[in-house]
């Protein structure tokens, strides 16, 4: 068997673990743009920070590979992708390679959004932050550096703004619609996370669409903001991730957003399976959706790998739709939907808790300041857990796995 | 199989000592007054908690496909091969909270202070000398055993046959009574 995989991410990599633990003698080939082995993108604003080193980036060496007898193509992109000849395509002109395989997965992602403004392209200073050359290329600028704008509120942006502010320098963030973590927050919410980050020190501009990056071969100068010119040496731009679809042109892989997959990860193409960012999946609801999240990439990786070896063995439970970011260490988490039936609510001690119900269930929660147990409600939303006979404790301080436990008899004597 | 902590959730009857014996074990001093000096007081990693007329000592089920190693965006929650036990590497963890996102029993939680994930570990160093979890040692009703499925299901087997013959059932390994779990009451 010829298992190639496009990609060396989470998804990538759990499903070459996978086949390999089913099948030790499987002939496993990866390719990826990027030179480096397998590291976790997730922690790219604690490095920018400085709080987390560079070599804790990486979860696997090069010894790895060799370990696992995996043939790497690392730093050569994959071109092309033929369907009916069955074969890859790895570089262009003269060091262009064809690998044949008999399963392929492709776990090759997401890019960064970078929008049509005028000088964002191109301008030296400018950078997203979705890769690890991305992070380097901050950092490497870091030293010459004052003044940043931070284009896009989502948790990415919030995170570089972070990053940017604990290195000592001045950031604004500017994001076009109305408020911040537009796809993850309720204006409410949103307000909490404004204030808490004006209060160390960000300049939040929300209704403030980017218009323009000024500057020139030196370097950017300033963003253009409401016809305002906002000065900095710095640009990232955190507007969102796309799935990189470039590669699948003349293949026949549908796709819509992302490419579309069942809950086996297959592609519409005979033996051609797709896992991580890159998909358009179920959720737990049964909806398509894109949902660029670390557990989504490793559950379908490890469905998809298991798959490739002995087909229709395992099935995922739908993508997870979850968001965890931290503002200067205070953790704010949603899942779900807001607009609910009804809302539960718990305010104190700095910390807001609303959960939305619909029907008796939960449906969706905004968490600020406190998370934990985030994990049980998500549960009881994706079972359908009627929760009315125990609505009223749902957001009490001793909430738990405790209260869902089913009243057990009370204990009888057995029969002596 | 592996050891794992059972619950016989009718025998709790919530005095939290699982909680006093789980924060002691987990503390620098390793005893009461010493982990009373610490700062920050060390914390339980289970909680006891409401169960309708019962109560729960609700901590880490140790998952075999558990959803926070594959959340773990740093590789920092892991298995020990030993004992098959989920901990967290506290020197990977930098506290995003993935964990606590995707636990479906609620049990991870985030450490504010440390800002790392915190949860049960069963205990390695007690149970790599053979004895029980702190939580399990500590229950003095026997809410908790540690032992594996098979001798939970065996010691239970023949404490059904040994009723059911009338005879008086001996107290089995590790002194679990499960004659009286089973039963509900004290014996006759």
């Amino acid at each position: 068997m010829k298992i190639v995989i496009i990609g060396n991410g989470p998804a990538a990599v759990a499903a070459a673990e996978a086949a390999r633990e089913l099948d030790g003698h499987c002939g496993i080939t990866m390719i990826s743009k990027e030179a480096v082995p397998f590291y976790s993108p997730c922690p790219l604003a604690e490095y920018v920070e400085a709080s987390v080193p560079r070599d804790h980036l990486f979860l696997r060496d090069e010894k790895f590979y060799r370990d696992q007898d995996i043939t790497t193509f690392f730093g050569h992109p994959a071109t092309a992708i033929g369907t009916t000849a069955r074969r890859v395509t790895v570089g262009s002109g003269s060091d262009a390679a064809e690998l044949p395989y008999e399963r392929l997965l492709i776990a090759s992602g997401a890019r960064a959004i970078m929008p049509p403004i005028p000088g964002l392209a191109g301008t030296p200073g400018v950078f997203a932050l979705k890769t690890l050359a991305d992070a380097d290329g901050i950092v490497a600028r870091l030293p010459a550096a004052r003044r940043a704008v931070v284009i896009g509120s989502g948790f990415i942006g919030l995170e570089a703004a972070q990053a940017l502010v604990r290195r000592g320098l001045a950031v604004t963030v500017v994001e076009a619609l109305s408020q911040v973590l537009p796809q993850m927050l309720d204006a409410e919410m949103a307000a909490l996370v404004e204030t808490r980050l004006r209060d160390h020190g960000v300049d939040v501009r929300v209704n403030s669409p980017a218009e323009a990056v000024l500057g020139g071969q030196a370097g950017v100068s300033a963003v253009r903001v409401g016809g305002q010119e906002i000065p900095c040496d710095l640009v990232v731009c955190a507007v969102g991730v796309r799935p990189d679809l470039s590669l699948l042109a003349g293949s026949g892989i549908s796709t819509a957003t992302g490419i579309l997959v069942n809950e086996f990860m297959e592609t519409n193409q005979p033996d051609v399976y797709a896992a991580g960012d890159i998909v358009e999946g179920f959720d737990r609801q049964g909806q398509r959706r894109v949902l660029p999240i670390w557990p989504n990439a490793v559950n379908g990786g490890r469905i998809a790998g298991g798959n490739m070896v002995a087909a229709r063995t395992r099935s995922f439970r739908g993508l997870d739709g979850i968001n965890v970011v931290r503002i200067f260490d205070l953790p704010v988490a949603s899942f779900g939907s807001s607009a609910g039936e009804r809302s539960l609510r718990y305010a104190g001690n700095g910390i807001l808790k609303k959960l939305s119900l619909s029907s008796g269930r939960v449906v969706g929660a905004q968490f600020f300041g406190d998370v934990n147990a985030t994990g049980l409600y998500h549960e009881l939303m994706n079972k359908g857990v009627d929760v009315g006979s125990f609505e009223s404790e749902l957001l009490s301080p001793g909430f738990g796995y405790g209260c869902l436990i089913p009243r057990p008899p009370l204990p009888t004597r057995l029969a002596a | 199989m592996d050891k794992a902590i059972f619950t016989f959730i009718d025998r709790c009857v919530a005095c939290k000592g699982c909680e006093i014996a789980c924060a002691v074990e987990h503390s620098r001093a390793k005893s009461l007054f010493g982990a009373l000096a610490e700062s920050p007081h060390p914390r339980p990693r289970v909680r006891v908690e409401n169960a309708g007329v019962h109560s729960y000592p609700a901590r880490c089920m140790h998952c075999e496909d558990a959803a926070c190693i594959a959340a773990c965006p740093m590789g920092a929650m892991t298995r020990n091969a030993a004992t098959n036990a989920v901990y967290v590497d506290e020197s990977k963890c930098i506290g995003c909270w993935m964990c606590v996102m995707v636990c479906p029993f609620g049990s991870v939680s985030a450490d504010p202070v440390a800002k790392k994930a915190f949860k049960c570990d069963r205990c390695p160093d007690r149970t790599a000398r053979g004895e029980d979890p702190a939580c399990v040692a500590a229950c003095p009703t026997r809410a908790m055993i540690y032992a594996t499925p098979e001798e939970l299901a065996a010691h239970r087997r023949q404490a059904t046959a040994m009723n059911a013959a009338g005879k008086p059932v001996a107290r089995v390994a590790g002194n679990v009574d499960l004659w009286r779990s089973l039963k509900g009451g004290t014996q006759k």
